[in-house]
């Protein structure tokens, strides 16, 4: 057995008990034994009501979402070229949350089946201005980077105005929704992302090859025989995508992107063939993890997944950071 | 197979190359040499393609590299960049496996003829023995000998060289440097950037000498390496003498102030 494959086995246990731990930790807290019950419709005592509408698919939608952003922030870290990029860094969140926020504010009778394709839609036009601004030069990853960071801001401020002006009571629930909450999800929220995340992830896997191509720069991946600008704008949009909607289901995971990379690339080095699955499982595990934990801590009070998520990783990122010899930037 | 320029006009809104004409024959070794900023990297980008000409056409073997498919080209000319980006947590091997990209599928899987070639190329280079260690862990001279291998890997009868030996110690340019003969002597074309003169003049068949965005002179180095093209190109002295180790012509400039013409007279 190879180390790719032992580290894939080895995470997709991890994955298996977090799981069950996540099934398990809340307000009421419910035996393994119990929680195998009902998945598996065994004889004795169940807990349909909490495990089968509450935990089971927010659980799932922690896997999916915890996925999709660490493979969108692997595709960006690797057409930016840069350790610090992720989703984040252009603007993809912030577009997703403005928009959300504004279209909460403008038509209070939305319903919430809407939310996604907002959110999404409102990540593609960030990504879309940073793009088309980006171009009017020839494109560079670090210019690709600037833009992005000016039009996060940009939108973090609308996001920052509407919060500080608005009715406390409109904002108070895409509050927790910003800081990235797994709270109160349920199947429609996972049936309205699972069609977008789950083909768009396998699709993120078969550019993996690309991807590294790409992570050459333009100049070379184009002597390779690569059409580099078509493919970085399908390897934009994939990881636009991947992380709008996500967001647009459990807020603004900010970390997970950058974070779950880099303990990837670590782990099984840089070629995106095993850096890209071993980033969606951790990734998946984080936001997991995450989010059992913030139910488990101090029930019935939940901390919201993306403020543990950070709080959980930072060190984690950190010792990697400092224990990694040779983290090259261009 | 020869590469054509005919009336290339390429370049940048802040500079341009003049009309440029050359042909670049099959199994030289051209070193384009000139100072900077004479636009010798702009050419440069124009024959590997990574600048489309605005005027003009460039023919690898009588057909336009314009109307070819970025694959096609990139089973014909190999380059090797003056900054190779190396990605972190790649190792040689790997790195090297992607020059076979031109004629793998979108997945990139390797044949076991990809396989045999990776490794003939890593053993052209000497890199054989380093071929799991990380890319980022080596040094400038075998960095560069790995992206060398990548071009073998690509397997191109042309490979074209950005400034090979800029950022190497002596030992390491010469060793770049006689890589890439040796290429040359297996058949292939090379066409490299080359700041200095002496280095050219010993290992190129043919210079291109570029000034102001134009071909100032080409020729063999023989025939064109002398003080008044130097100065003309240049704008320096220098004295001209064959190199005692090898004959080719070795260039010392002489007082380089403008005040240097005395010193001229006397020497010459």
């Amino acid at each position: 057995m190879t180390r790719f494959q032992l580290i894939l086995l080895g995470l997709c246990v991890l994955t298996l008990i977090t799981f069950l731990w996540s099934i398990m930790a809340g307000a009421v807290p419910i035996s393994s034994k119990v929680v195998l019950n009902t998945l598996f419709h065994f004889d004795g005592p169940k807990q349909d009501y909490i495990i089968n509408r509450s935990r089971l698919p927010r659980s799932l939608l922690a896997l999916m979402t915890g996925g999709s952003l660490a493979l969108s922030g692997a595709i960006i870290q690797a057409l930016l070229r840069n350790p610090l990029a992720s989703p984040k860094i252009i603007g993809i969140n912030s577009g997703a949350a403005l928009a959300v926020l504004l279209a909460t504010l403008l038509l209070p009778n939305l319903s919430y089946q809407w939310v996604p394709f907002i959110a999404t839609l409102g990540g593609f036009i960030a990504v879309a201005l940073v793009y088309v601004m980006a171009e009017l030069r020839p494109v560079s990853p670090a210019r690709l980077a600037l833009i992005g960071v000016a039009v996060g801001f940009a939108c973090d401020a609308g996001v920052d105005f509407i919060l500080v002006t608005a009715d406390t009571y409109v904002v108070s629930s895409p509050l927790v929704w910003l800081t990235g909450s797994l709270w109160a999800r349920g199947w429609t929220h996972v049936s309205q992302v699972a069609p977008f995340l789950l083909p768009m992830s396998v699709i993120a896997l078969f550019m993996m090859h690309q991807l590294d191509l790409i992570r050459l720069g333009a100049a070379q991946a184009s002597s390779l025989g690569q059409h580099v600008r078509s493919t970085r704008l399908i390897l934009l949009a994939i990881a636009t995508f991947l992380a709008a909607v996500s967001v647009s289901a459990v807020g603004v995971l900010g970390f997970v992107g950058l974070m779950a990379p880099h303990i990837a690339r670590r782990l099984v080095g840089g070629e995106h063939s095993k850096l890209l699955p071993v980033a969606m499982l951790v990734g998946a595990l984080l936001v997991l993890a995450g989010d059992a934990a913030g139910r488990a801590l101090a029930p019935p009070l939940e901390i919201s997944a993306g403020i543990f998520t950070a709080l959980f990783g930072a060190p984690f990122f950190i010792f990697i950071m400092l224990t990694n010899k040779s983290e090259e930037t261009t | 197979m020869s590469i054509s320029l005919q009336n290339i006009v390429a370049g940048y809104d802040d500079f341009q190359l003049k009309t440029v004409s050359t042909e670049i024959s099959e199994g030289s070794f051209t070193a384009l040499i000139g100072p900077n900023g004479c636009g010798k990297s702009t050419l440069f980008k124009a024959i590997s393609g990574q600048l489309k000409p605005r005027e003009g056409t460039i023919a690898i073997g009588g057909s336009d590299i314009a109307s070819m498919r970025t694959r096609a080209v990139a089973k014909r000319i190999s380059v090797l960049p003056q900054h190779p980006v190396v990605p972190p947590g790649v190792r040689v091997e790997q790195l090297v496996g992607y020059g076979r990209a031109p004629y793998q599928n979108m997945l990139g899987i390797q044949t076991s003829k990809d396989q045999d070639i990776i490794q003939a190329a890593l053993e052209t280079v000497s890199m054989i023995d380093r071929r799991h260690q990380l890319v980022s862990d080596l040094s400038g001279g075998q960095r560069q000998r790995v992206f060398i291998a990548m071009c073998l890997a690509q397997d191109t009868p042309y490979v074209l060289f950005d400034e090979p030996t800029s950022f190497l110690d002596i030992r390491h340019q010469y060793e770049v440097l006689d890589l890439m003969a040796k290429l040359n002597d297996d058949g292939k074309t090379i066409v490299a950037v080359l700041h200095d003169i002496a280095q050219a003049a010993r290992y190129a068949s043919g210079l291109i000498v570029m000034n102001n965005g134009g071909i100032h002179t080409a020729g063999a180095p023989s025939d064109i390496v002398e003080h008044s093209m130097i100065h003309d190109v240049y704008g320096i002295r220098t004295l001209i003498y064959p190199d005692p180790v090898t004959g080719t012509a070795s260039v010392s400039p002489l007082n380089t102030c403008s005040n240097s013409q005395e010193t001229l007279s006397e020497m010459v």
